[in-house]
């Protein structure tokens, strides 16, 4: 499997109030073209990790290095970060524009990726006038329309309603497993068990802070998963026991 | 007919004056307040000068700077631009702290998503800070509008010891048509300025409170609309030539550390060396002067307290019938914006019958000059935001639960306009001290009102060219409103912020 991304020996320290915050303590991982979820308890440090490797925040030590000719980067965001003066299509648009694309050809892109999320229809709406799920896919369509070789999720389906949440997870798979989109690699933040078995190749277990990397797991079942089935059930006990202990 | 032209081209004059000076105040306020919000070094620099500069009184400063002003540039020029000046001084503030509290306010991820998308300075600036402030600038400006009136004729007439000078406008027109006991022209003067303020109100302010606020105010949207259209093709364009431009120069536009030091180091510099020049006037004509201020500050501040009290009452009674009917509410909120707006050296003629008739005449004019000063930011204050944030569940559970007349103003009502009402009384605060200079003391037309007090002590002095007792008795009088901000008025924010302000 070709690789896209090298992570290797991730170290970032945190001081508060004098007080020292140890958050990642050397974070190794090699990402092929693949679906990964980061998982782990809450406060350990996924979401740090996710700033990092999407340069939002620089780690003390360790490098993120790319092996693919293009760098881009997607950021699906845990709130849909939508700017509530910009309509649909103008809110996907702006990171194009603001990367020098003419102003036709920025609409042209962001419109293809809406029709893709299902949302070409309301692309002179405003942000307020959209529901969650909605609002949640404009953020999803943005992230696409950078043409990014990279997608990274921040917990992206936590803030929705569970019905909501459940069709937007097969719909980002559909996209990943069609190859309709420029994404190679996807990077998912998550501390839904369920999610991370039902959409991942591979499960990376994090620790308690300081993070390190738990265990790395395959999960090997075949798509479409079921939930019911008894090797998931089994993955999901052997999980929860692993974060637990 | 010579007339009518004289006052149409005065007007003009005026007019052009007033949207220039509100063009600078709102370029200033985008460009100070998004630094601000943005830079750290920045905010804690400005943040307590702005904070000073907003509550001290202006007015006593202004003669001092326009005369320099009007020295140092030759011929109208210097009077023009210090008259404009003058102007945004009287409007500024409140935009500046707007802009950046709404910056503040934005959602932090939003910043996440500029850095993650690789937005540049321009694009940010148009797609993310300016579109971020809207709504404050239009809110702001509301108020900025009439705050700038009430002092254009402190700024078209001007007068220091012996020296004045005069600007041909509205303002000065109305003030010197009383001199010349010309009444005619007085109050022709009086009624086409009124006309002109509502005509700017009903044209551009209120439709644009009503497009993007959406508040309910009287207003004939056309002539918004062909400016708004104008204004927004012209900006639109602008975003996209400086968008496109930082793209191919790449992050030029991004001053590096050291330049941004330099620069700050260079402005503070500044600063202080127009301070070490006003520190150099002869200070000892000022100590007679400023001996007699504690006694005449004494005589102030009861003034003082009763308008506050007044304003307080009036308001929040009229933004109850306000809240009842529509109908009243856009009443009031027009008459409210146009009465704001009558110049502060206006009303002592317009009401010279009353003053002379009746020995407790001058007093009252007095109190509605003051009340002019002060009133006007906490009725705004709270027909513009408190109202516009009072919760509707909260509306809801008293008819629910048929919570009407006092109750409901006590224990509903009122605690829901508590944080504006807050916010208005500081301005209020400060408004009527600025208003006492114009309230306590006036010559015009040859009589002269003194009603004695601090405001008093400072027109006197510049009604005698006494330069070192102005500067000092202002001062004297800023430092005693900062330290009761300081003091009382941060408590009373604190405290109404944790028990009133949101969940």
């Amino acid at each position: 499997m070709p690789k896209v991304l090298t992570i290797s020996n991730l170290r970032k320290t945190f001081i508060e109030d004098k007080r020292v915050l140890e958050v990642l303590a050397g974070i190794s991982l090699e990402v092929g073209e693949e679906f990964i979820s980061i998982l782990g308890p809450s406060g350990c440090g996924k979401t740090t990790l996710l700033r990092i490797i999407a340069g939002l925040e620089k780690a003390d030590s360790g490098e993120v290095v790319f092996h693919t000719p293009d760098k881009r980067v997607g950021f699906v965001f845990q709130s849909p970060t939508l700017l509530p003066w910009l309509t649909v299509l103008e809110n996907v648009a702006l990171p194009l524009r603001a990367s020098g694309v003419r102003r036709d050809e920025a609409y042209e892109k962001a419109r293809k990726y809406l029709s893709l999320v299902g949302l070409r229809a309301f692309e002179d709406f405003y942000p307020r006038e959209l529901s969650g799920g909605m609002k949640q896919r404009v953020n999803i369509a943005r992230a696409l329309a950078v043409e990014p070789t990279l997608l990274l999720m921040d917990e992206p389906f936590s803030q929705l309603d569970p019905l909501t949440a459940e069709s937007l997870r097969s719909e980002v798979l559909d996209l990943w497993l069609y190859g309709v989109t420029t994404v190679r690699a996807i990077i998912m933040v998550t501390h839904n068990v369920d999610e991370a078995i039902l959409m991942s190749d591979r499960i990376v277990v994090l620790s308690p802070r300081p993070a390190k990397v738990n265990e790395i797991i395959e999960v090997n079942l075949p798509r479409p998963r079921d939930r019911r089935s008894p090797e998931f059930q089994k993955l999901e006990d052997r999980i929860y026991e692993l974060i637990s202990a | 007919m010579l007339l009518l032209q004289g006052l149409l081209i005065a007007t003009a004059l005026s007019l052009a004056r007033m949207f220039s000076a509100y063009i600078i105040s709102l370029l200033l306020a985008i460009s100070v307040g998004s630094w601000m919000a943005r830079s750290r070094a920045v905010e804690s620099l400005l943040l307590p000068v702005l904070d000073v500069l907003q509550s001290i009184p202006i007015l006593g400063f202004f003669p001092a700077a326009l005369l320099l002003l009007a020295r140092l540039l030759p011929g109208g020029l210097g009077l023009e631009l210090a008259a404009v000046f003058l102007i945004v001084t009287s409007l500024v503030w409140n935009m500046i702290f707007g802009v950046y509290t709404s910056l503040k306010a934005l959602d932090p991820s939003v910043y996440d998503m500029a850095e993650v998308y690789r937005l540049g300075p321009a694009a940010r600036f148009f797609f993310i800070y300016v579109p971020a402030c809207r709504e404050s600038i239009i809110a702001n400006s509301l108020v900025s509008w009439a705050g700038g009136w009430f002092f254009l004729t402190s700024a078209e007439v001007l007068s220091l010891g012996e020296e004045e000078y005069r600007l041909r406008g509205i303002g000065s027109l109305i003030l010197d048509s009383f001199s010349r006991e010309d009444l005619a022209g007085f109050y022709s003067g009086v009624a086409v300025l009124l006309a002109a303020i509502l005509a700017t109100y009903l044209l551009l302010w209120n439709p644009a409170a009503v497009t993007v606020l959406r508040l309910p105010l009287p207003g004939v949207p056309a002539v918004f609309e062909v400016v708004k259209s104008a204004v927004g093709y012209a900006w639109g364009g602008l975003a996209q030539v400086l968008t496109s431009l930082e793209v191919k120069l790449g992050v030029v536009f991004r001053l590096p550390r050291p330049i941004k030091a330099a620069l700050l180091l260079l402005a503070a510099a500044a600063v202080a060396y127009s301070a070490r020049g006003l520190s150099l006037e002869p200070l000892k004509e000022a100590a007679p002067v400023l001996s007699s201020f504690p006694l005449e500050l004494a005589k102030s501040l009861p003034r003082v307290g009763l308008v506050l009290l007044l304003s307080l009452g009036l308001s929040v009674m009229i933004a109850y019938f306000a809240h009842l009917s529509r109908g009243v509410s856009m009443a009031v909120s027009i008459a409210g914006e146009v009465l704001a707006s009558i110049p502060a050296v206006v009303w002592w003629p317009l009401l010279s019958n009353l003053a002379l008739s009746h020995p407790l005449g001058p007093s009252v004019v007095m109190l509605i000059v003051y009340l002019q000063g002060a009133f006007w930011y906490v009725y705004f204050n709270l027909i513009v935001y408190g109202l516009a944030s009072m919760r509707k569940d909260l509306d809801e559970l008293a008819m629910v639960y048929r919570v009407k007349g006092l109750p409901y103003l006590r224990y509903v009502f009122v605690p829901s306009l508590l944080p504006s009402l807050a916010t208005g009384l500081l301005s209020a605060w400060g408004g009527s001290w600025n208003a006492s200079i114009v309230a306590e003391y006036v010559d015009i037309g040859g009589r002269t009102f003194d009603m004695q007090g601090v405001g008093s002590l400072i027109s006197k002095a510049a009604a005698q060219g006494n330069v070192a007792a102005l500067l000092a008795t202002s001062l004297a009088l800023s430092l005693f409103i900062v330290l009761v901000n300081k003091t009382l008025w941060v408590r009373l924010f604190r405290f109404i912020e944790r028990r009133y302000g949101g969940e």
